[in-house]
C-alpha cells in the first residue's frame, strides 16, 4: 500500500515541482515563525528570536536538500542531472569524445560481428521441434572401434525394427539427380530418404505427404525453393509427374520453406529434391547415414546400452557385418561439425581488440582526469561526496560507452554481410551461416549493449577512482606513471599477440599456395557431367558417350586438349581400395582408384616417367591395364621397375537380385603399363598417396569430370563448350563449371577467411596501440615542457632531450613486448590446427613481428619526443 | 545541555509516539520531543523534516493543512491507522531491545570486580 503512495508522491514531486517547493518553503517558514515566537516567550526580543531561530535551523537550502533526497525521485533526478552534465562535458571536448567513441566503436563493433557468427553457428536452434532429441547414429568398426560415417542399409533396418529407446529412426544418403524433360536440364542436389524420415525430424510437408513404405520407387518430394523456382509454386503440383534421370516421377509432397536439409553439413548444398532410398541389403556396404529421435523420458545412456546390445546381436547373426557397436551424437553438434572451434578462436582474437580499445580509452580518461583536477577540487570543497563525483564520472563513461556501442553496432551492421561473403564455401561454417541466415538480429544487438556496459566498467572505473583521489604533485603525473604505463604495456602486448597470429596464418597461406601441385593450373576449365541412367544404361554406352563428347571438345577452337577423370585433384573426392601384388609372398596394398581418359595426363600437364600412357587401344575387350603414380611405385616396388608387372584389383560388380542389389568385388588381373609423376589429390595439404589410373573404357563411370586446357580466358569459353556438349545430347546438364584456379582458391578459402579476420583485428589493435603510445608520450612531453625549456636553456642538445623522453617510456614498452612474446608463445598453439607447414612458435615470424612492433612503438614515441625539442626555450620556461 | 544524536529509526518512533496523542505541526512535534525528554533530545529541522517525508511516504502519518490565525495555513501531521500499528510494533521491539541491553549492562564484568 505504501509503495503506491510513494510512487504517487514521487511523481508529484517531479511534475508539480513548483507547488511542492512552495509547500516546503511555507512549512519551513512556519517552523521559523513558531520557533521565534517560542523564543520571544522566553524573553528574547523579536530580532534576537528570529536570528536565533535561523541559526538553529542552519542553511534553509541544506534542509530542503535533505528533505528532497528522501524520495526515490531524487535519485532519478540526480541520474538525469549526471547525464546532462556528462553530455555537456563530452560536447566541450569534441576531439576527445570522437576519438574515444570511435576507438570503442571498433572494439565493440568487431566483437559484435564475431558474436553474430557465434549466434548463427551455435545459438540458433535447428528448425525441428525438440531438436535436442535428434541424434545421428553411426557404427563403430575396427580394432579401435572408430566411428564411421555411414551404416549398412540392412543394419539400419534391424536397428529400426528392434529399438525401443528411439521413437523413430530414419536413413538418408546424398545424391545428385538430373532434372530432365523441361527447357533447361538441371542437376539437383538430392537426398534419398526412408519412409518416415520427415516424421522423425518432426516436419510435416506444406503440401501433400511424405513417403510411405508402400510407395513405388518413382516418387519425389520437392523442397519449397525448388517448387517455387522450377514449378512456379504450382498449387496442384501434388500428383503431377516430373522427369528425374529420364524417368517419370510422381510428386507426393512439398516441404515447408524453413527446412534446409544437407546430406553432409560441410560439403553438400541444401537438398532440393527427395526420393526414396534404394535398398542395398549387403551388410558390408555402408551406404546410408542414420538419424533418430530419442523416445520421451529415455536417457542417452539407456539408448546407448540398448543400441550396442542390438549391434552385438547383429554381429553374431551376420558375421560379414563390420559394425561392432553404435554411438550417436546430437544432430545439432553434427551440423556444426567443428565450425564452432573457428568462431571461438575468432572471438578470442577480437576480445583482444576490445581490451586494447578499452585500455586506450582508459588512458585518454586518465589524461583528461589530470586536467580536471581543479574541477574535482572545487566540487569536493562545495560539498560533493566522493561517491557522488564517482557516480557522475561513471555516468560520463557510460555515455561514452553508449555512443561507442551505437557506432559499433552500426559498423557491425555494415560489416556482417561482408564477413558472410568471405566465409569459405563447402565448410560447415558456411552451411550454418547460410541456414541460420547470418544478419544483425536482436540477440546481437542485446550483446552489443552488454558489451558497452562491460567496456564502461573496464575503462571507466580506474580513471574515475583515480580522479577522485586527493590531488597529487604534478611531477608524479608527468612521468608515464604506473597506471598509464601499465595500460600502454598491456596494449603493446595484446597487439603483439594478434600480429604474431596473423603473421603465422599468412606464412601458412603462402606455404600452402606454394605447394607443388604436380600439374599446371593455368587456363584449365573443369566441369561435371553425369550421364543420365535411362539414356546411357550400360557401361559401353556410357564410355562411348564420353568418347564422343571428348572428341567434339578436343576439336573445338581454342581448346588445346580435353580429358576426363573421375576424381579431379583438389575436388575432395577420392576412392580408395585394396589391391594385391601376387607372388610367393602376396603383398596387400591400398591405393586410390581413379578412372581417366587417354588424354588426361597430357591435358593436366602431368609428365610420364616410365612406360607408356593409356591409349584408345585399351578398350573394354583388351586386358586390363593401368598407370600408377610415382608414390605407388616407390612404396610397393622400391627396388624394381613395376612397369610390366601384374597386380590383382577388385572390381565392383552390382547384381540385381530379387532381394535388391547385391554388391560384389571381383578380383581381376591388371598390368601396369606406365608411371606418371605425382600430382596432389584430395586436398592441397595432404601428401600424395599411391594412385592407380585406369582407362574409362575399361572401367566406365556414369559421372565424370571433364578437364579442358584452353588457349583463351576459360570463363569466356563456357558457352561454346556447353554448345558442343549439347550437340551430342541436348538434355545433358553441365554442372560445377570451375577453373582449376577456382578450385585452388577454394582450398585456401578456409585459411584465407581466418587470416583476413585475424589480420584485420591485428591491424586495428596495432593502430590503437600506436595511438595509445603516441597519446601518452605526447602527454608526458607536455607535462615536462617547463623542464625541457630549462634543460635547453642550460645547453642540452636535441638528441639528449629526445633520448631523455624516450627513455622514460622505454621500460614500459619493453615490458609490453616481453609480455606479448610470452603471451604469443603460450597462445599460438591454439592456432596449430589451422597452420600449414608452420610451427606455432615459428622463430622467424616471431622475430619479424617483434621488429615491426618495436618499430611502431619507437616511431609513436619518437614523434612527440622530437616535437618536444622544437619548443622555443623561452616559451617553455614561461609555461607553468 | 548538549543534545544527543538520535538514530534515524529511533527518531521515527519518537515522532509517531508524539503524534499518538494529537495532531501537531512541525515545530510542535520538535517542541514536544524536547519537552518530554527534558531537553535530552533537541531535534534540528535538518533531521526532522526529512523524517516527516519518510513517514509520510510510508503511510504512517498523514499531512493536513489547517487554517491558522492571520488567514494563513499550517501543515499538521496526523497518525494513521497504519501508523498506530507501526508504533505499537516498534514500541514492543524497542522494549525488547532495551531489556536485553539492560541485562547485558547489569551483568558483572571482569573489570567490575
Amino acid at each position: 500500500m505504501f509503495r503506491i503512495r510513494s510512487v504517487v508522491a514521487g511523481l508529484r514531486a517531479l511534475f508539480r515541482k513548483r507547488q511542492v517547493e512552495r509547500e516546503m518553503d511555507e512549512e519551513l517558514r512556519d517552523y521559523l515563525d513558531a520557533a521565534a515566537k517560542d523564543k520571544m516567550r522566553s524573553g528574547m526580543n523579536r530580532e534576537e528570536a528570529t536570528r536565533a531561530a535561523r541559526v538553529e535551523m542552519g542553511s534553509v537550502d541544506a534542509v530542503k536538500e535533505e528533505i528532497r533526497s528522501v524520495g526515490w525521485e531524487s535519485t532519478l533526478e540526480t541520474i538525469w542531472q549526471d547525464l546532462r552534465f556528462g553530455l555537456r562535458v563530452l560536447r566541450r571536448n569534441p576531439g576527445f569524445t570522437a576519438v574515444a567513441a570511435l576507438t570503442l566503436a571498433l572494439g565493440i563493433g568487431g566483437t559484435a560481428v564475431v558474436f553474430s557468427l557465434l549466434d548463427a553457428v551455435l545459438l540458433r536452434p535447428l528448425p525441428y521441434p525438440h531438436s535436442e532429441r535428434l541424434f545421428r547414429l553411426f557404427p563403430l568398426e575396427g580394432k579401435r572401434k572408430r566411428g564411421v560415417e555411414q551404416a549398412s542399409y540392412g543394419d539400419f533396418l534391424d536397428w529400426q525394427r528392434q529399438t525401443r529407446t528411439f521413437e523413430s529412426l530414419a536413413a538418408y544418403r546424398g545424391e545428385s539427380l538430373n532434372l530432365t524433360g523441361t527447357a533447361e536440364p538441371e542437376r539437383l542436389e538430392a537426398s534419398t530418404v526412408t519412409p518416415g524420415f520427415f516424421a522423425t525430424l518432426g516436419v510435416s510437408p506444406a503440401l501433400g505427404r511424405e513417403f510411405r513404405s508402400d510407395d513405388p520407387e518413382s516418387v519425389a518430394i520437392l523442397s519449397y525453393a525448388l517448387w517455387q523456382r522450377r514449378f512456379a509454386g504450382d498449387a496442384g503440383i501434388v500428383g503431377k509427374s516430373i522427369h528425374v534421370e529420364g524417368r517419370a516421377c510422381t510428386v507426393v509432397g512439398v516441404l515447408p520453406p524453413q527446412i534446409r536439409f544437407r546430406s553432409m553439413p560441410w560439403a553438400a548444398p541444401v537438398s532440393e529434391i527427395y526420393v526414396p532410398v534404394v535398398p542395398t541389403p549387403a551388410r558390408n556396404w555402408h551406404s546410408v547415414r542414420v538419424l533418430g529421435r530419442l523416445a520421451p523420458g529415455v536417457s542417452k545412456e539407456q539408448a546407448l546400452a540398448e543400441m550396442n546390445g542390438i549391434a552385438a546381436r547383429l554381429k553374431q547373426a551376420y558375421p560379414e557385418s563390420e559394425a561392432l557397436g553404435i554411438d550417436f551424437e546430437p544432430l545439432a553438434q553434427y551440423v556444426v561439425s567443428g565450425a564452432d572451434q573457428t568462431v571461438w578462436l575468432l572471438l578470442g582474437a577480437v576480445a583482444f581488440v576490445l581490451l586494447t580499445a578499452c585500455a586506450n580509452v582508459a588512458n585518454l580518461l586518465l589524461s583528461q582526469g589530470a586536467a580536471r583536477e581543479r574541477e574535482m577540487a572545487i566540487r569536493t570543497a562545495v560539498g560533493a561526496s566522493r561517491g557522488r563525483i564517482l557516480r557522475q564520472l561513471l555516468t560520463e563513461s557510460l555515455l561514452l560507452a553508449g555512443s561507442g556501442g551505437a557506432i559499433g553496432v552500426a559498423l557491425a551492421y555494415w560489416a556482417i554481410p561482408l564477413v558472410g561473403r568471405i566465409a569459405p564455401p563447402f565448410s560447415s561454417l558456411f552451411s550454418r551461416l547460410e541456414d541460420a541466415h547470418l544478419h544483425l538480429n536482436w540477440t546481437v544487438l542485446a550483446f552489443g549493449a552488454l558489451l558497452s556496459l562491460l567496456s564502461c566498467v573496464l575503462f571507466g572505473i580506474l580513471p574515475a577512482w583515480k580522479a577522485t583521489r586527493p590531488a597529487q604533485s604534478s611531477l608524479a603525473a608527468s612521468r608515464m606513471g604506473g597506471t598509464r604505463g601499465g595500460l600502454v604495456a598491456l596494449e603493446v602486448a595484446l597487439s603483439l599477440v594478434l600480429l604474431v597470429g596473423a603473421g603465422l596464418m599468412m606464412k601458412s597461406l603462402i606455404r600452402l599456395l606454394d605447394v607443388d601441385l604436380g600439374f599446371r593450373t593455368e587456363h584449365l576449365l573443369t566441369m561435371d557431367l553425369r550421364a543420365s541412367e535411362a539414356k546411357y544404361s550400360t557401361p559401353e554406352k556410357q564410355a562411348a558417350y564420353f568418347d564422343r563428347i571428348l572428341q567434339r571438345l578436343a576439336a573445338a577452337p581454342a581448346v588445346l586438349s580435353a580429358g576426363a577423370v573421375t576424381d579431379l585433384p583438389l575436388t575432395r573426392y577420392f576412392k580408395r581400395d585394396d589391391f594385391q601384388i601376387p607372388g610367393p609372398h602376396p603383398v596387400q596394398g591400398t591405393a586410390n582408384y581413379n578412372t581417366v581418359s587417354p588424354d588426361y595426363f597430357r591435358t593436366m600437364g602431368i609428365p610420364l616417367l616410365n612406360g607408356r600412357e593409356l591409349e584408345m587401344g585399351d578398350s573394354a575387350n583388351s586386358p586390363l591395364v593401368g598407370v600408377i603414380n610415382r608414390s605407388m611405385a616407390g612404396k610397393y616396388w622400391p627396388t624394381e621397375n613395376p612397369v610390366g608387372k601384374t597386380i590383382v584389383v577388385y572390381r565392383y560388380a552390382a547384381e540385381q537380385t530379387s532381394a535388391g542389389t547385391r554388391v560384389q568385388f571381383k578380383p581381376r588381373l591388371l598390368e601396369i603399363v606406365g608411371i606418371v609423376a605425382d600430382a596432389r589429390q584430395y586436398a592441397l595439404e595432404e601428401p600424395t598417396r599411391p594412385e592407380l589410373f585406369m582407362p574409362y573404357d575399361q572401367w566406365p563411370e556414369q559421372e565424370m569430370r571433364l578437364v579442358l586446357r584452353v588457349a583463351a580466358e576459360p570463363s569466356s569459353l563456357i558457352p561454346r563448350v556447353e554448345k558442343e556438349i549439347w550437340r551430342v545430347n541436348p538434355d545433358q546438364p553441365v554442372t560445377d563449371i570451375k577453373t582449376m584456379d577456382e578450385w585452388l582458391a577454394r582450398e585456401a578459402a578456409g585459411r584465407r577467411f581466418i587470416l583476413l579476420l585475424i589480420g584485420a583485428f591485428a591491424s586495428i589493435a596495432a593502430v590503437l596501440a600506436a595511438v595509445g603510445i603516441y597519446g601518452v608520450a605526447s602527454y608526458g612531453m607536455r607535462q615536462r615542457t617547463h623542464e625541457i625549456g630549462v634543460r635547453m636553456a642550460l645547453g642540452a642538445r636535441r638528441q639528449q632531450i629526445v633520448w631523455l623522453i624516450l627513455r622514460q617510456n622505454l621500460s614500459w614498452l619493453v615490458i609490453g613486448i616481453a609480455a606479448g612474446l610470452a603471451g604469443a608463445i603460450a597462445l599460438t598453439r591454439l592456432l596449430a590446427s589451422y597452420l600449414y607447414s608452420v610451427r606455432p612458435t615459428d622463430p622467424s615470424t616471431f622475430a619479424l613481428i617483434m621488429l615491426v612492433q618495436i618499430a611502431i612503438a619507437g616511431l609513436a614515441s619518437l614523434i612527440p619526443a622530437r616535437r618536444a625539442t622544437k619548443v622555443d626555450p623561452m616559451v617553455a620556461l614561461r609555461y607553468e | 545541555m548538549k543534545s544527543s544524536e538520535l538514530v534515524q529509526g529511533t527518531l521515527d518512533m519518537l515522532i509517531l509516539k508524539t503524534l499518538a496523542l494529537e495532531p501537531l505541526h512541525g515545530y510542535g512535534i520538535a517542541l514536544r520531543i524536547e519537552q518530554i525528554s527534558k531537553g535530552v533530545f533537541r531535534v534540528n529541522p535538518g533531521s526532522l523534516f526529512p523524517a516527516f517525508r519518510r513517514l509520510e511516504r510510508a503511510g504512517w502519518i498523514r499531512p493536513e493543512w489547517r487554517p491558522t490565525e492571520n488567514n494563513r495555513r499550517a501543515k499538521f501531521y496526523q497518525l494513521t491507522t497504519l501508523g498506530r500499528k507501526q508504533l505499537k510494533a516498534e514500541t514492543e521491539e524497542w522494549a525488547r531491545q532495551l531489556a536485553a541491553i539492560t541485562r547485558i549492562m547489569r551483568a558483572p564484568a571482569i573489570s567490575d570486580l
